[in-house]
């Protein structure tokens, strides 16, 4: 079932954020004559790797109408990777993103009789530009792109000849984050709120009564979508809160995502809620011959 | 900086109730009761089965009939039988209620002569001299034709196992394939299978999927091939005949009507059971399984062959009591005399 205001409700989505993105470099930022801002002085850099190795459970609800009718739910769980580092060329103002991660989520219907299991992968690249913010030491501002590809299947076991639904996901992202460095008492501490919106991409779906052996015959007509806000609206939410133990930190936090599509007639709606908790530290790599780093200026990514 | 701190508070939660204001696409949920499963069901076919036009069925009517017999405090098992006639409606073997209890079914092959008997195989043309292989029944009979039982599609066939199969039947002058109560499997097998009477690519038929909900919503019959085994495989080119009854069905009756357009191929028997729909499955919300044709498997000539492939011309043949009685299977004797005549003919 489509909805009539669906279209106008996702203009007022889009101009929202878009305001909220252009708005984001006036807000009392001065990136050009920030006094942090050294990126012409001839110091020796050193930018460290963040490194943040995660665990997330939590629950997840997952409607696929090629499979099922029927909203499944269950549990949701991730292993995941990133790396953060600030980029050579402008440490200061850019830096880098890896995220990487492979969730499996177990969900079953109303009545509990059915299973579905769902297995993905997920890779993403961004570069953010930083600005650090002179009312409030310790906060940093980041907005900037990225391009995630994520793909795996639904498997639903009961079903005969539509049992699997196979998803792949090319998209290209806007990204924005806040970090805030403070302290509790004595122990430092690192708030961080990131959102990632993918506006554009590309993405699999078979056709509404398409099985997957037709695909295998040769009959790919019509699988391919170009993803955008028309047919397509995912969105992550990351809130972490690392606390610095010495040299490694822990990180707790909340992951929200939302992936939402809605073509070929097909309904597809994945959401989880999870609760997030990890370790994450800061490594720095010694060229062969150099014995130490502590002359060198020190731009971390994150902390 | 109270403001700034104001500002980015504001962003970010503006931020994440984006999807408050994302309004996903609806879809039509319903209630755990005897209307809302009945309601469900109704739906699920309206909008996936395939053979509304085909069969010219008047599915608004149907539910209306059926929905009339809905009452609030009715047992599961009342609901079950009122929603299991609705079913019964579209003359479709793949079209099944599933409960814990109950499959529902529509068997078309029950309502014709069974046209085959196993025992009388074995023991009047094989003398239970047989060998078996990949779920296929084979051996050589006294005038020198092959035959080979293939009684279900579900039962996976090894290219080796076809190998020692074909090899051990090559110096016989026909083959005969009883797919006779075969109830059809995998449709993969039936492309393995084929692969080994063909020396070319031949078109094996059309496949059509619903793009929509509508009932005429189809996409464009898309044809497919099937390509010949590899070269180092064990083949068999010389005459063929297929044994048939009613209950040869789904993928029985795909692999018939393919093999039916090769050339060195005839059908002997009573007609296939058909079942050319492709079937999914969905569930209601109570937990019972539906299943449903969902997309066409059109024959090498385009036709639909739901209702099922006839026997070749001059070849349809009922077993008698009286055959069965006197030991003699006369769809298998009928299989004699077209290989000979086609022998005879040259092919």
């Amino acid at each position: 079932m489509t909805t009539s205001n669906n279209t106008t409700n996702r203009i007022v989505a889009i101009i929202t954020l878009s305001l909220l993105v252009a708005a984001m470099p006036l807000l009392h930022v001065n990136a050009a004559n920030n006094k942090h801002d050294t990126d012409s002085l001839p110091v020796k850099i050193e930018r460290p790797v963040n490194s943040a190795f995660t665990f997330d459970i939590g629950g997840a609800q997952i409607l696929d109408t090629y499979l099922t009718p029927i909203k499944y739910t269950g549990m949701n769980m991730r292993i995941g990777y990133e790396r953060m580092q600030a980029m050579k060329f402008s440490p200061l103002h850019w830096i880098s993103q890896i995220d990487a991660g492979i969730d499996y989520q177990k969900v079953k219907n109303i009545p509990r009789t059915r299973t579905m299991h769902s297995l993905m992968l997920e890779f993403q690249w961004g570069m953010m530009h930083r600005w650090h913010i002179d009312c409030l030491q310790g906060l940093q501002i980041m907005a900037g792109g990225s391009t995630r590809f994520r793909g795996g299947a639904l498997y639903n076991a009961a079903n005969s000849n539509n049992p699997v639904s196979a998803k792949l996901h090319w998209s290209i992202n806007m990204q924005g984050m806040a970090v805030y460095n403070t302290h509790i008492r004595n122990l430092p501490i690192t708030l961080r709120y990131e959102a990632t919106l993918p506006f554009i991409g590309a993405f699999f779906s078979p056709e509404y009564g398409q099985s997957f052996y037709e695909i295998y015959l040769g009959d790919r007509r019509n699988i391919v979508h170009c993803g955008w806000w028309g047919n397509r609206f995912d969105m992550r939410n990351l809130f972490t809160v690392d606390l610095h133990f010495g040299r490694t930190s822990l990180r707790l936090g909340y992951r929200g995502e939302i992936e939402t599509s809605f073509v070929n007639n097909l309904n597809c709606h994945f959401f989880t809620h999870s609760a997030v908790i990890g370790i994450s530290g800061e490594w720095l790599t010694l060229r062969p011959g150099e014995k130490t780093i502590e002359k060198a200026r020190i731009i971390s990514a994150l902390y | 900086m109270k403001g700034f701190l104001s500002t980015l508070a504001i962003a970010i939660l503006c931020i994440m109730l984006l999807p408050v204001f994302q309004s996903c696409h609806k879809y039509e949920e319903f209630a755990n009761d005897p209307e809302g499963n009945f309601d469900a069901l109704w739906t699920i076919i309206d909008q996936h089965y395939c053979f509304f036009e085909y069969k010219d069925i008047d599915w608004n009517e149907v539910g209306q009939r059926y929905r009339a017999q809905l009452l609030p405090e009715m047992t599961n098992e009342e609901l079950f039988d009122v929603c299991a006639q609705m079913l019964k409606e579209l003359k479709d073997g793949h079209t099944n209620l599933i409960s814990s209890w109950d499959i529902s079914r529509y068997w078309i092959w029950e309502q014709y002569p069974e046209n085959y008997d196993e025992r009388l195989i074995d023991q009047y043309y094989l003398n239970f001299n047989f060998r078996q292989a990949s779920g296929i029944k084979y051996g050589i009979l006294s005038n020198n034709i092959g035959y080979m039982h293939y009684g279900d599609f579900g039962s996976s066939i090894g290219e080796g196992n076809l190998d020692n199969i074909l090899a051990y039947l090559a110096s016989c002058d026909g083959l005969v394939i009883d797919v006779r109560n075969n109830g059809g499997g995998y449709l993969t097998n039936v492309e393995k299978l084929v692969a080994r009477f063909t020396t070319e690519r031949i078109l094996a038929g059309y496949i059509s999927h619903k793009t929509g909900p509508g009932h005429d919503e189809f996409s464009e019959p898309y044809a497919y091939f099937f390509d010949p085994a590899e070269d180092t495989r064990i083949k068999f080119l010389k005459p063929i005949v297929i044994l048939t009854n009613r209950a040869s069905y789904s993928a029985t009756n795909n692999f018939v009507s393919i093999m039916k357009s090769i050339s060195r191929v005839r059908v002997v028997g009573d007609s296939t059971g058909g079942g050319s729909g492709m079937p999914f499955t969905s569930e209601l919300p109570n937990g019972w399984n539906v299943r449903f044709s969902a997309c066409s498997i059109l024959d090498p000539q385009g036709n639909e062959t739901e209702f099922g492939t006839a026997p070749s011309e001059g070849c349809k043949v009922d077993m008698t009591i009286d055959d069965i009685a006197s030991g003699r299977d006369s769809i298998l004797e009928k299989a004699f005399e077209v290989i000979n005549d086609m022998i005879a003919a040259g092919l």
